[in-house]
């Protein structure tokens, strides 16, 4: 096991924020954790990146207990946080020269790392400008490119896509495949979006009011509940039910008065099925 | 040490964007208080058996500088709760005191430039000061001091609104309780014993003791005392930034 978490545990004053969660992260995979706003993903990161050092629970990396503390461990991980932390008044290139110093890269191999992470993130040609200047999409790219400078073997991305355009991504998705299947970087992203959870995570943690309420693969999990949803929508409510074939749920389909849409299960079926709630309620 | 570089050529390069701007406001400053208490009030004054303005300089270069490395709150609150960028540095592979170093570097660095201003200043206006190593020696457990309280507060206070809060009913009294603009011996008593607690009070008389030919103001039990806020004032910095959490 890459990572392994025994019964994690936060508070934030009256706020539980975690309450007692436990999973693993297998080397090489890409893990997601999806629930809602407020859910618990952003702090379980920052548990696990030491940016967070009060909490209760056992973590093991590859083994061995983990303590915010020690240092060893920070040079295995690259993070990318919510929030674009580039700094706006730096170029792109002292952006990354502040991270590579941070990190002990100097000289030729600075040059080389700095060269690497802007052709694998497609900012070559923009070296020279002010971080301010670049879109959305080419800040996370950067923030992605910086916490890749020292070679991370565990790369965790918390909410990577959020407030991005479909198109920008879409693209942030084949950068963040590339980089698991290029690098062999294991993956540990947090989202709400159901379909980054199902286009990217071989593995998926559901994690809802701080409990975790489902863990498995994403097909598994889906399959659990069926193949096909019949969304029937009354006139107060949409009503899901699940069926193994199309022609299943067809033919429920047409024995209807109201209104109603076949399509595949995905993951917020499964979300509701456990709590009653969609995702992004 | 890569961490105390990293930090330093972070604030640095955000320095240098900043240019003319940074160099201006860190020198307009004292170039007004000499103006104006220097020259609109002390002209032709004495204070202390010399003229006000000679006593004057060595406090200007004290507030001034001391505004500067103590300035770095502003910056390192607003890099830690609007732009995250401390985030990436307690994410890095290297000792929270390498932060702590990095910013109380540049915090250092930024009051020099008041005080080059300044010493230039008095050199062109014919004002005899001595740059002995005692001097230097000072001004740089002045320019540590107020860094190492810069940061103490960037860590400590989590709101720009409680720093300005924190300015004003600290930053701005010590400013006129500690010696700068007058002889703190000439207030009334309760000002008197309130400069006795500043910091100020200590490194101004010890930086215009050094500075002024045949001044008394000098005493090694300043300096000491100097040391010894210092290394309080360092204690609490580094508890302050080990308990940092993002």
């Amino acid at each position: 096991m890459e990572i392994e978490v025994q019964n994690l545990r936060k508070r934030f004053g009256e706020v539980e924020a975690l309450r007692g969660i436990s999973f693993g992260v297998f080397p090489g995979e890409v893990f997601a954790f999806l629930g809602p706003n407020g859910a618990g993903k952003t702090t379980t990161i920052k548990i696990l990146t030491g940016l967070i050092r009060e909490f209760q629970g056992e973590i093991l990396y590859r083994g061995e207990p983990f303590s915010p503390r020690i240092l060893s461990f920070k040079r295995v991980i690259g993070v990318v946080p919510q929030h674009n932390n580039v700094d706006r008044d730096l170029t792109v290139e002292e952006n990354l020269k502040v991270h590579c110093y941070l990190h002990g890269l100097w000289g030729k191999k600075q040059r080389e790392r700095i060269r690497e992470v802007l052709e694998l993130t497609g900012l070559q040609g923009h070296l020279r400008r002010k971080a301010d200047h670049l879109s959305g999409g080419m800040k996370r790219r950067l923030i992605i490119g910086r916490a890749l400078l020292h070679e991370p073997q565990i790369l965790f991305l918390d909410e990577p896509t959020v407030g991005l355009d479909p198109a920008v991504r879409r693209s942030m998705w084949d950068l963040i495949r590339g980089i698991n299947v290029l690098k062999g970087c294991t993956v540990f992203l947090t989202t709400h979006y159901i379909e980054e959870a199902d286009m990217l995570a071989q593995r998926v943690v559901i994690l809802d009011a701080g409990r975790v309420v489902a863990q498995g693969r994403p097909q598994e999990l889906k399959e659990a509940l069926g193949r096909y949803t019949l969304e029937i929508y009354h006139r107060d409510r949409i009503e899901e039910e699940f069926f193994q074939s199309r022609e299943e749920a067809l033919e429920r389909m047409r024995s209807l008065d109201v209104p109603a849409k076949v399509r595949e299960v995905n993951l917020e079926d499964v979300f509701l099925s456990l709590t009653g709630r969609r995702i992004r309620v | 040490m890569k961490g105390v570089w990293a930090v330093f050529y972070r604030e640095l390069m955000f320095y240098r964007r900043r240019g003319v701007r940074t160099v201006l406001s860190s020198v307009i400053y004292p170039a007004l208080f000499l103006l104006a208490f220097g020259y609109g009030i002390g002209k032709g004054a004495r204070v202390s058996g010399m003229s006000y303005i000679t006593f004057l300089i060595p406090g200007l270069i004290t507030m001034s500088s001391m505004n500067q490395a103590y300035g770095i709150s502003v910056e390192v609150n607003v890099s830690r709760y609007y732009f995250k960028i401390f985030e990436e540095y307690l994410l890095a592979p290297i000792g929270r005191w390498e932060i702590m170093a990095g910013e109380v570097l540049y915090g250092m660095g930024k009051g020099l430039l008041p005080v080059l201003f300044l010493l230039g200043y008095s050199a062109f206006a014919g004002i005899g000061l001595r740059i002995t190593p005692l001097f230097l020696l000072c001004l740089f457990l002045h320019l540590l001091a107020f860094a190492l309280l810069g940061f103490i507060i960037a860590m400590a206070v989590e709101s720009h609104a409680d720093q300005a809060a924190l300015s004003s009913f600290v930053m701005v009294p010590m400013i006129f309780l500690s010696d700068t603009f007058y002889p703190i011996d000439k207030m009334p008593l309760l000002a008197r014993y309130l400069g006795y607690f500043s910091p100020l009070t200590y490194s101004t008389k010890l930086i215009r003791g050094t500075l002024l030919p045949g001044s008394h103001l000098f005493s090694f039990k300043y300096l000491l005392f100097m040391v010894g806020i210092i290394l309080a004032l360092l204690a609490v910095a580094v508890v302050l930034v080990e308990r940092a959490e993002a």
